[in-house]
């Protein structure tokens, strides 16, 4: 087990060695300028586009750049070209509300997930279930930006209530729990959204292999020696029946940090999906390098998570 | 098993409680607002400072806690800012073989007294062999008819020479001086340290010479060394700003010529790297001869540089001697300044808080507080005003009508400061006519585009300076939708209509591709009607649609393109030089339909050298005239801009004449309907407010 997690780690690094280098090549070769002005303002003259190359390294050597990027990132003193403060920094600044905002998103998507999972497979074929798995694939089908704007539109136009931002600005609040509860309301809307998509998906897989498990020998066996329902339901089948929920938490790592562009877009939540969207738009290299690179590795550190996690639910399953 | 069922049942159902009392807690909040005035933005600024930033979201948050020696009244005219006054004059400098000379001139001169008043001369001066006039007015005409007079005495002409090296241009320029010291360099000005332009006595293609030998000598690659010009005198316009007195940077230091010199140091300095610094690259030294007074010599007159005097100051005390690093960390994010609003706190991603300065010398403001909330999404921005969370919204054109009917809402609207238009790349025969052109001015039914492009929201363009400018031209009659005045245009011109409905002429079909960005829906709309309009009189228009990087990097800027739509938004100046000369044509220049006009060319080079106020509205308006006429672009029309506030939120009670407030509700003024931000206050807190006439519309 640990010579395969070394192992795994090796070749990990590798591949984010080369993930990096595609995806620099990637962000830098797209057409566009990280040039803070107007490619059309008649007011910069070509020294000042010179002197300007020159401030971030623009008119060194592709490769060069790639070096000097890297051993920015790793040394933490890599720079913003838009607002000169170290992309870490930046990335850091927003990681409180992503973390917020994604942990609350998987906690729903995940309980909500296994409540729906559970009471379909168990009412398998009758009309609850029907219903739900109607709802679910309806929840994986619509677009995630267009039932945002309907719940804000109808929730602003027949209650009137604030919910942008993470706090309802300008209100004298009457005291502390109304204003921790203003903070909820404001974070609760949109994860409630971002995991839509997820309770979906995970209630699928979870009346999938809850209904395969209730089919097995050994819960025949366990109805036989006269055990009730709930009892086998919820000790013997529902065991087995949580693997893909499991194994599936390696793949959230990512989930973690990345964001959700549009949800934090609609909602104007601070997160650090829309530092990478504006920094695409902006084409500030170094802090799409950075999240880029993050990214990346906690991709693959999840897959590996995710492994290891399938060993040990699964005493089936040899790491070698 | 109960655990198991807890995890299952309990989460979910303690989450929906939570959710629900989060909503009733939502719902219960009280909608009385604080003495603030919230703003949404799209953008969130990248950073506060006004000399580094280019963008519209921190300009916005500039305009409000920084402020320039000048600044644009009500109706975009210049008027004084931190500085009480300003003044004009000029300083022409002539050359002679000797000091005798120079007298003899000067002796010319003062024989011709009763001239002076005319000349606006007040002084000569015989320096050594340099003879030194101070004109009232600046500009060349008198400057020339002096020269006139005064080529009796043998004149030495002046030779302007640029190099351009790349690097370590002072270096080799202090290298040629010691190499050549029959080398009179009078002037030097340095572009960063890597371009030098010297005024040397003497004829200008034999320095030329000699400088490019040196430096090839020197090894510097490829110098390009120019001779720029040959001049008979040195005309040097200088303005003089006298601050204001007790005026005080937030954090209590008194403001001096000290911040003006260093925000001009921190502009033109190459470790700080200002985009701004173009617009003060004619300036030859500033001087604070005493901490109330700015000394600012030009190279030669441009009067359009005087409203670059609006860029904000910086803090000299806090920034001198501090590393760019050192701002980023701690001056962007931080900044102090002296106007109406100072700086309280940033939330990145969420919102810019400032607050009342309550020392602004100009009298603190009445509101507590602006509040400047980023939010991304132009639908979350409309729905953040319906809920009271932001105080005004920009309107789209379509969504305008409904604000302006519905009584629960004041809407503000007014041309925007640009106009819209549909570009011919005039290197191409076809659109070298100028009858096809104007057939294409005809045959495009602009009203129509401005009644279902814009819903009503916008004028026909006549030109390039939109309307609400002192220097726009106001008789020019836009040109009337006519579509067989165009077909007969086209008829004259010789395209006649083909087999297949197309036009041809020397069996070239009248065909060709109208390019435009991906991302603007309007431009998206103009290209359409346009392809449409046209298909009318027998042409063909082929739409083509490009990500904004591609459209500019591979069309626009290499000027590889048949037509395009585009937009120019305009400064409130009327030089239009870098846009319309001919000198601008290539890639990578602003003239990008190859507009040459030699008229346009000598009053765009002769507007810059005009002070008096008469002449350059005279001029502006032959320049605007005659580009319409030439129809490079089909001008189509100017925007208007247009917010809507709940109504009777704010109203506003300013200073009046004779010391007496006026109360009025918000007015709209040519800079917009917030020109008077300063005075703005809610009315449930009028109790704080002095009494006031309250005016009656």
């Amino acid at each position: 087990m640990t010579s395969f997690i070394i192992r795994r780690l090796l070749i990990t690094m590798v591949l984010v060695f080369f993930i990096s280098i595609v995806s620099f090549f990637i962000i830098t070769l797209t057409p566009g300028s990280p040039y803070p002005w107007g490619e059309l303002d008649p007011k910069i003259s070509q020294t000042v586009k010179d002197n300007f190359r020159k401030q971030f390294h623009l008119d060194e050597p592709i490769w060069k750049q790639y070096y000097l990027n890297m051993r920015g990132l790793f040394s933490g003193d890599l720079r913003s070209i838009k607002d000169g403060r170290p992309v870490l920094e930046r990335i850091g600044e927003r990681l409180p509300a992503t973390l917020a905002l994604n942990v609350c998103a998987i906690v729903i998507s995940l309980s909500f997930g296994l409540l729906i999972g559970v009471y379909s497979a168990r009412n398998a074929g009758r009309w609850p279930d029907v219903t739900l798995s109607v709802f679910s694939f309806a929840m994986l089908a619509l677009p995630g930006f267009w039932i945002s704007y309907l719940v804000i539109i109808g929730i602003t136009g027949w209650f009137g209530t604030p919910l942008l931002g993470t706090s309802s600005y300008g209100t004298v609040f009457p005291n502390a729990a109304s204003q921790f509860l203003d903070y909820a309301w404001h974070l609760a809307l949109p994860a409630s959204l971002l995991a839509l998509g997820g309770i979906a998906a995970q209630s699928r897989y979870i009346r999938a292999s809850m209904i395969e498990t209730l089919g097995e020998d050994y819960i025949r066996t366990a109805r036989a020696k006269g055990l009730d329902e709930e009892t086998v339901s919820y000790k013997h089948a529902l065991r087995n029946s949580i693997r893909p929920l499991i194994t599936g938490i390696g793949g959230l790592l990512p989930a973690l940090i990345g964001g959700s562009i549009i949800i934090e877009s609609i909602f104007a939540y601070p997160g650090i999906g829309r530092l990478g969207y504006q920094a695409v738009l902006e084409r500030d290299y170094p802090t799409l390098i950075a999240l880029n690179f993050i990214t990346a590795a906690l991709v693959l550190l999840g897959n590996l998570l995710a492994d290891i996690l399938y060993a040990a639910v699964d005493p089936r399953v040899r790491l070698e | 098993m109960r655990a198991v069922k807890f995890l299952i049942y309990g989460i979910p159902l303690l989450l929906s409680l939570l959710f629900l009392g989060a909503f009733w807690n939502a719902t219960q909040l009280s909608t009385s607002r604080k003495n603030e005035l919230t703003i949404g933005s799209l953008g969130e600024p990248t950073k506060i400072n006004p000399i580094l930033s280019t963008d519209g979201a921190a300009s916005q948050v500039e305009s409000l806690i920084f402020e320039g020696l000048l600044r644009y009244s009500a109706d975009l005219e210049l008027e004084p800012g931190l500085a009480r006054e300003f003044a004009l004059s000029q300083t022409t400098t002539f050359f002679f073989a000797s000091p005798e000379f120079a007298l003899a001139a000067r002796g010319i001169l003062l024989g011709l007294a009763d001239r002076w008043a005319e000349w606006t001369l007040r002084d000569v001066v015989a320096d050594g062999r340099e003879l030194r006039i101070d004109l009232v007015q600046p500009g060349l005409d008198t400057s020339r008819l002096i020269a006139d007079l005064l080529t009796i005495e043998p004149i030495t002409i002046i030779s302007q020479v640029r190099a351009e090296l790349g690097k370590d241009a002072r270096a080799m320029l202090a290298a040629f001086r010691v190499a050549h010291p029959e080398v009179d360099v009078v002037r030097e000005w340095f572009d960063y340290d890597a371009v030098f332009e010297i005024s040397v006595l003497g004829s200008g293609a034999s320095i030329s010479k000699m400088l490019e030998a040196f430096l090839l000598e020197q090894k510097v690659e490829t110098p390009a060394v120019k001779l720029l010009d040959e001049l008979n005198f040195l005309a040097e316009p200088v303005v003089r700003f006298t601050l204001r007195d007790g005026v005080l940077w937030q954090d209590g230091v008194e403001f001096t010529s000290r911040d003006v010199a260093f925000t001009f140091w921190a502009l033109t300095d190459a470790s700080i790297g200002s985009p701004r610094k173009p617009d003060f690259d004619l300036i030859q030294s500033l001087k604070t001869p005493t901490p109330h007074e700015v000394v600012v010599t030009y190279r030669k007159p441009f009067s359009p540089a005087l409203g670059s005097w609006t860029m904000p100051i910086i803090p000299a005390h806090i920034l001198e001697e501090k590393p760019i690093a050192w701002w980023d960390e701690f001056f962007h994010r931080n900044p102090v300044g002296l106007g109406p609003f100072k700086f309280a706190e940033w939330k990145t991603n969420e919102f810019i808080r400032l607050e009342r300065n309550p020392k602004y010398y100009g009298g603190a403001p009445w509101l507590d507080a602006i509040v400047i909330r980023t939010l991304p999404d132009p639908i979350a921005n409309r729905l953040a005003f319906e809920t009271h969370q932001v105080d005004y919204w920009n309107v789209d054109p379509w969504a305008v009508k409904a604000f302006q009917e519905d009584p629960r809402f004041d809407v503000f609207s007014a041309p925007a400061k640009q106009y819209n238009w549909v570009g011919w790349n005039l290197r191409l025969p076809v659109f070298q006519d100028l009858r096809v052109r104007q057939a294409f001015a005809h045959a495009v039914n602009v009203p129509d585009m401005i009644k279902y492009v814009l819903y009503g929201n916008g004028v026909q363009s006549t030109g390039i300076f939109p309307p609400m400018y002192w220097f726009a031209n106001p008789d020019i009659e836009p040109i009337p939708y006519d579509p067989d005045r165009a077909r007969a245009l086209l008829d004259e011109a010789g395209w006649k209509v083909g087999p297949d409905g197309i036009r041809v002429k020397d069996g070239e079909r009248l065909s060709f591709k109208l390019i435009t960005n991906q991302g603007n829906e309007t431009r998206k709309d103009i290209a359409t009607l346009v392809q449409d309009n046209l298909k009318g009189i027998g042409v063909d228009v082929q739409v083509e649609i490009y990500e904004w990087a591609v459209f500019i990097s591979r069309f626009v800027m290499k000027q590889e393109f048949e037509s395009l739509v585009l937009a120019w938004t305009t400064p409130p100046d009327y030089d239009a030089f870098q846009v319309w000369h001919s000198s601008q044509t290539n890639a990578d220049q602003l003239n990008l339909v190859g507009y040459n006009s030699p008229k346009v060319d000598r009053l765009l080079e002769q507007i810059r050298q005009e002070y008096d106020r008469e002449k350059i509205i005279e001029m502006a308006g032959q320049i605007q005239r005659t580009i319409y006429e030439d129809q490079p672009l089909l001008f189509l029309y100017v925007p208007d801009s247009t917010s809507v506030v709940w109504k009777d939120t704010f109203r506003i009670r300013r200073p009046a004449a004779g010391g007496e407030w006026l109360d009025t509700p918000i007015e709209m003024t040519k800079a917009g309907w917030t020109y008077y931000l300063q005075w703005f206050y809610r009315p449930e807190y009028a109790d704080k407010l002095p009494p006031a006439e309250i005016a009656t519309p």
